[in-house]
């Protein structure tokens, strides 16, 4: 293993990412990145095993982000960001290559993955202190430009689902929230409000070619929405809290079911009316911990499967 | 014509048809230089042994004329070379657009004024005019976003396939704000280098602090830096930093400084002999004349550092590691200190930058606003140079020249967005003329708008007439196509002038529109010449 990844000596077991297969329902297959490592579920998230066995480690290896690819199921493509590196795994988590980023190297808090991943190979970093990586080859090797971010703290990042031709993507950083439209050579400030952050979580609109939609979560002001592609902000009011919004999640099928979920105050909220109204996602439901990362493989429809990952390191289905 | 003591003193209508002759003179030499098919002009040097100099851009044009023959003459001239180089300097581009404006805006006014029109309501109507223009202009006025659109829009201002694509290139990824240097190449193509992160000319006190041989630069990652204007004078001067350094354990220090002496640079030398343990480095912060204090204030912001002044009353003395700013890779070689990924606030960085924004928008002159755009390309990080090749010296100067206004103009086109180019959007906006000629209040007012209505034809008409092509048959070709519609010389065909990537920047036009209606107003209302008996001196600025 080499020196760059820091390995953990005390674990403190946190829930950082979620990932599911695209064939979810039918194979149950999930990932959960924690600090004491990646997990593996192959039963929807009832049991988990760890996926680093074949590395040798001497002490766990607190990964933060976990992405698959959009042919998981055909490809078995896992990448998992870690302190100091990005693991990639053929094989669905069997065995793992580790790609070293540009010394000192960074914490890797987010990854994002291109939509045509077969067809463009691409997949971006984003780091502690040292702003967005990008790969173009599946993952072996990594630049950085970020000409522009003057905020290269990334806290999470998207890519638009058009990138193949429009080449956008945004990154949610302690201050600012910054557009690059050009598969992160260079960064553009959008016109987040100031004093706002941080941006601890932002969603795209699946339909952003045509309305230009993104959510912003953030650590003590609630969520804000952009129409114009970043351009301008508003401020959710119907979402009365000050907790910080860990995750925001959108319907597949947005804006025509206008559908969104965030994991808030310790609860989960969903509004099914482009964020006026908001509402539990469930009645009775009682968190043994904070929940942090929350996955929907199936959407937002009342009823569908949940993943939600827990500050105690759990992870529960709903 | 009366002669005062030592003056010359020179009325109407001499001193119309005087002023005439020289705006006339002037706007012909820069008129052929308008469009994608423009004419050059050569100038001969003042020692016949030089080369003589070939020119395409109006503003360098009317600058090399430094005085006409006939002195009355020369005074409407000069007039108009100063209005030429101020656009010139203001908006990079435009000059030709300003001075066929111009023209035809004096002429016409001329006529009416000397057949009884009033010279004062016409500037008035002018200048409301000039407003209106401007306002349809930005109504006009779409985003600059993309390679391939800012490519565009750079091909219509230097008309050089290569240059605008690598423009595209650069002013995409480095914004209007970005940092980019020009500067003379050897091959005969151009070519790009990006360097990440934020660089000062602030170079080593020695090359023997340069470590790293193959880079020839000193280098080093997770740095703290001392950011000072502090004279060292002597070794013993550096204890209270060496004792922060060995009591957080850190195994590299850089340090701006004013002044080190020979002697302490030699300490600092010595005490890195060995790099992997500890190594130091300083280097020389730039002169009070080069704007030191604001520029290591900038520095301070993006490391983090509290900035120790002389000014001040800041010593070395009680420094602590918070003081220290930090960043991921810091580098120095012997002209320049850079770093990436300073770790000062973000939102402190943010804010510097919204101020020098302000500061940008509200600079009037054109030398403080491009120090502050140097500013915040710093502050924003990255940072490209253009090495200019050619196939002559000559070739080499003259690209480096075009490279340089057209940087000028992309600048404004990414700020204020861009119209439809070959004269278009100036069409477009006779129709608000002639509305307000419609609704005039009285023959003065009319005449004004009528005037500005013609002028704003006269753009589109040099471009084609430039082209070769019949400007009375073509615009009448322009009318009847519709919105957005012009002629496209180079295909010799009317189409829509945005869909094929004809468009202008915004500012330029706007800047040129101001210029020409401005001082057309004003010189209309000129009475009287007064010569010195004899000219002190010519400039040739």
């Amino acid at each position: 293993m080499p020196d760059e990844l820091n390995q953990e000596s005390e674990v403190k077991e946190i829930v950082y990412a979620l990932a599911t297969s695209p064939d979810f329902a039918k194979s149950g297959a999930c990932f959960s990145a924690r600090q004491s490592g990646l997990y593996r579920s192959n039963d929807g998230g009832e049991t988990w095993n760890s996926v680093y066995g074949s590395l040798t480690l001497d002490a766990p290896l607190m990964t933060t982000s976990v992405v698959l690819s959009p042919a998981f199921p055909q490809d078995g493509l896992v990448f998992a960001g870690t302190n100091g590196g990005i693991l990639r795994s053929l094989n669905g988590g069997k065995t793992w290559e580790v790609a070293i980023l540009r010394t000192p190297s960074p914490l890797v808090s987010a990854l994002a993955i291109s939509p045509d991943f077969a067809g463009d190979r691409t997949l971006f970093a984003g780091t502690m202190e040292d702003g967005v990586f990008r790969s173009t080859d599946q993952g072996t090797d990594w630049v950085f430009w970020n000409f522009g971010l003057y905020d290269p703290n990334i806290l999470c990042l998207v890519v638009s689902p058009n990138y193949t031709a429009d080449h956008n993507l945004f990154a949610g950083t302690e201050n600012a929230i910054f557009r690059s439209q050009n598969s992160a050579h260079s960064w553009r400030e959008t016109g987040f409000p100031l004093d706002r952050g941080p941006i601890l979580s932002l969603v795209i609109s699946p339909a952003f070619t045509r309305d230009g939609t993104l959510f912003a979560g953030t650590d003590s002001y609630g969520l804000f929405r952009s129409k114009d592609r970043g351009q301008t902000w508003q401020h959710l009011p119907g979402l009365e809290v000050t907790s910080s919004i860990n995750a925001v999640l959108i319907s597949p099928e947005y804006p025509l079911k206008a559908e969104l979920l965030v994991l808030a105050e310790e609860r989960l909220l969903v509004s099914r009316d482009d964020g006026l109204t908001w509402s539990d996602w469930c009645d009775d439901i009682v968190f043994e911990g904070d929940p942090i990362a929350v996955a929907a493989p199936s959407g937002l429809n009342a009823g569908s499967p949940l993943l939600v990952g827990l500050s105690t390191g759990s992870v529960i289905r709903i | 014509m009366k002669k005062i003591k030592n003056k010359r003193v020179i009325f109407q209508p001499t001193a119309y048809k005087a002023m005439q002759t020289g705006i006339n003179q002037m706007a012909n030499i820069v008129r052929p230089t308008l469009g994608p098919l423009p004419r050059m002009v050569v100038l001969e040097h003042n020692t016949k042994n030089e080369r003589p100099e070939i020119l395409d851009d109006g503003g360098t044009i009317a600058r090399r004329i430094v005085a006409l023959p006939n002195r009355d003459q020369d005074m409407g001239a000069m007039f108009m070379r100063h209005v030429l180089w101020q656009q010139h300097e203001k908006a990079g581009d435009g000059t030709a657009t300003t001075a066929v404006l111009f023209q035809s805006i004096f002429n016409q006014g001329v006529r009416y004024i000397t057949s009884g029109g009033n010279p004062m309501p016409v500037r008035k109507h002018l200048e409301k005019g000039m407003e209106i223009v401007i306002d349809e202009l930005k109504g006009m006025a779409t985003r600059l976003e993309g390679q391939q659109k800012i490519a565009e829009v750079a091909e219509s201002i230097c008309y050089d396939h290569e240059m605008a694509g690598i423009l595209g290139e650069v002013f995409d990824f480095l914004g209007e704000f970005g940092h980019l240097e020009i500067r003379s190449g050897r091959s005969r193509q151009i070519e790009r280098e990006y360097v990440t992160g934020t660089f000062y000319k602030m170079p080593l006190f020695t090359a023997e602090m340069i470590k790293d041989r193959d880079k020839l630069m000193a280098y080093a990652e997770d740095v703290p830096v001392f950011v000072s204007d502090l004279d060292f004078d002597d070794s013993a001067q550096f204890s209270p930093l060496l004792r922060v350094a060995g009591e957080s354990g850190i195994k590299a220090l850089a340090i701006i400084a004013n002044h080190v002496s020979d002697s302490a640079v030699a300490f600092l030398v010595s005490i890195s002999r060995n790099p992997q343990k500890f190594q130091a480095f300083a280097v020389d912060a730039p002169i009070p004349e080069e704007g030191q204090p604001v520029m290591l204030e900038d520095v301070a912001i993006q490391l983090g550092a509290k900035p120790f002044f002389k000014a001040f009353g800041s010593t070395a003395e009680g420094v602590t590691f918070e003081d220290l700013g930090q960043a991921r890779r810091v580098w120095a070689d012997k002209e320049y200190f850079g770093f990436v990924n300073g770790k000062g606030s973000p939102q402190d960085v943010r804010k510097r930058i919204d101020e020098l924004k302000k500061r940008y928008e509200a600079a009037k002159d054109v030398e403080a606003r491009n120090k502050v755009r140097v500013r915040i390309g710093k502050l924003l990080g990255g940072s490209a140079t253009l090495w200019v090749g050619g196939n002559s010296d000559l070739d080499i100067e003259m690209r480096k020249a075009r490279l340089e206004r057209t940087v000028e103009a992309m600048r404004g086109a990414l700020l204020k967005g861009t119209v439809p180019g070959g004269g278009v959007a100036l069409l477009a906006c006779r129709p608000a003329m002639q509305r307000m000629a419609a609704q005039a209040g009285d023959e003065d007012e009319k005449f004004a708008y009528h005037t500005l209505a013609r002028a704003l034809e006269e753009p589109a008409r040099a471009i084609i007439q430039n082209a070769g092509c019949d400007p009375d048959v073509i615009i009448d070709r322009i009318d009847k196509a519709g919105a957005g519609q012009g002629f496209d010389v180079r295909a010799e065909k009317i189409a829509d002038m945005a869909g094929v990537g004809i468009v202008d920047a915004a500012s330029v036009t706007m800047a040129a529109v101001h210029s020409a209606f401005a001082s057309a107003a004003l010189a209309l209302t000129v009475d009287t010449l007064i010569h010195h008996k004899k000219p002190e001196t010519v400039f040739n600025t």
